[in-house]
């Protein structure tokens, strides 16, 4: 248990959490792109299920290595995360806990089941209002200029952005020109 | 007595003007049952105190199903996140409310009004700020195009017809309304919306989030996360049962993503504050 905290401590203190550790396996062939646009140079073609290494994502790409191959780049909406059907859900903070909880992470599928209470559709249904918890959530910071001073400490800046209209899956242009590209 | 179940439900459907003196409806008060009926049929326009109304009704219910997680560094960042998000909308004037719930769980809902609530589950899956943001653009965008409110308007008008007659005896209909609308509202909670609604939540979601300065993938990175998870995990159970499955939604979001939100890739994660103040959380 001591070591597990140990384990836990250092990963805290590190920059992590990223990509950095997390597998995925390719859906389908795809061609691994030296760049992260449609059309940048090939580096190779990867055949469907093959397991990666993923790097970092950037927007709708993530930089991948496959096993024993170069690095390269692909839509990100060509891999799955972990490397067994019935995946594991480790990623983010949640990865960390279930080993704080269970001692133990990895391919076993323990996911932080324990004390899911008070969300299945029943207890929804039937549940009691409870005033002072609505007090308090009431009480926390609001206001235009919370939101405003957030941003700026983030350096956050607004943009002036296009509602989208909703996309058949069926036009040329999206998944559906993607999953060709990969096959052709 | 059959006759007059029908007739009540057909004056809930063809209710302009009927005189209510043309009928002879010996045992009910038939000028309060006219009124009653159109404030039933009121429901339809339902102003914007009355939208707050409901949704802090629904919003008290699903407090008493999960409770808020104390910590109020993390409830005070979601909050100030979400305020910034919310100027991004066409109703930034709401007074917004944002909470994490203290379940494993792995959810995210809204209510009518301006109620966004995510659960802890959820939280510690994620990696960033742009990823915490898409999620509760989701939500917001919820609120935004009202679908709860039109989901409970959809079934509180049904059953509200049957019952007329019972209102129609109660001396205190609005009350009686509130109250049916949000148990309406607490039961779509449990039932989930059109699956529509929630492709649309998306692809407002990942827009919003793009607005606010962040990188718009962090919604479609979520439902990859999602996605790799054991769907017979019982953490997932009330998720999947509400909403159309992450591949599809993912696919949905591809398609329209790809060409239009590339250009907002840049923007920042804003990983470092979320990894200070959810990490710091995570730690206790």
């Amino acid at each position: 248990m001591k070591r597990i905290l140990v384990v836990l401590a250092l990963a805290l203190s590190l920059p992590l959490m990223s990509y950095a550790g997390e597998t995925a396996k390719t859906l389908l062939s795809v061609d691994l792109k030296q760049e992260p646009f449609a059309d940048a140079a090939t580096v190779t073609n990867v055949p469907a299920s093959t397991t990666v290494d993923v790097i970092k994502r950037r927007g709708g790409w993530v930089q991948v290595k496959p096993a024993g191959g170069s690095e390269g780049w692909l839509k990100m909406t060509s891999i799955k995360y972990g490397d067994a059907p019935a995946a594991k859900g480790e990623s983010g903070w949640g990865s960390l806990l279930n080993v704080a909880r269970s001692g133990r992470s990895g391919n076993t599928g323990v996911t932080v089941t324990t004390g899911v209470r008070g969300l299945s559709p029943e207890e929804l249904k039937n549940a009691k209002p409870d005033p002072d918890a609505l007090k308090k959530l009431e009480s926390f910071p609001k206001g235009k200029s919370e939101g405003q001073s957030f941003a700026s400490a983030g350096k956050l800046q607004s943009q002036q952005v296009e509602y989208l209209a909703s996309a058949s899956l069926t036009e040329k242009s999206g998944i559906g020109s993607f999953f060709n590209r990969g096959k052709k | 007595m059959k006759y007059a179940r029908t007739l009540l439900i057909m004056l809930a459907v063809s209710l302009p003007a009927i005189p209510a003196h043309a009928w002879d409806l010996s045992n009910l008060n038939v000028d309060k049952l006219t009124s009653t009926l159109s404030k039933v049929k009121d429901l339809q326009g339902v102003d914007e105190p009355a939208e707050i109304q409901i949704g802090n009704g629904v919003a008290a219910n699903l407090l008493g199903a999960a409770p808020l997680v104390k910590d109020d560094k993390l409830q005070a960042y979601v909050n100030r996140l979400g305020w910034w998000l919310a100027q991004q909308t066409e109703r930034p004037d709401l007074p917004w409310h944002f909470g994490v719930l203290d379940s494993d769980s792995v959810n995210a809902f809204a209510t009518p009004g301006g109620y966004v609530f995510i659960t802890k589950g959820l939280l510690l899956r994620m990696r960033n700020e742009a990823e915490l943001a898409g999620t509760m653009a989701h939500e917001i965008s919820h609120v935004l195009r009202k679908h709860h409110l039109n989901a409970i308007q959809k079934s509180a008008q049904l059953g509200l017809a049957a019952d007329a007659a019972s209102m129609a005896t109660s001396n205190s209909d609005n009350a009686y309304l509130k109250d049916k609308a949000i148990s309406a509202g607490s039961e779509i909670l449990s039932r989930g919306l059109d699956k529509d609604d929630e492709f649309e939540a998306d692809r407002m979601g990942v827009v919003i989030a793009a607005r606010a300065g962040y990188d718009p993938y962090g919604l479609p990175s979520v439902l990859q996360t999602l996605d790799a998870m054991n769907p017979q995990d019982s953490s997932l159970a009330l998720m999947f049962k509400t909403h159309p499955t992450p591949q599809a939604r993912l696919e949905k979001l591809d398609a329209t993503m790809t060409g239009t939100m590339d250009k907002y890739a840049e923007q920042g994660d804003g990983k470092e504050r979320f990894m200070k103040v959810v990490g710091e959380y995570a730690k206790k």
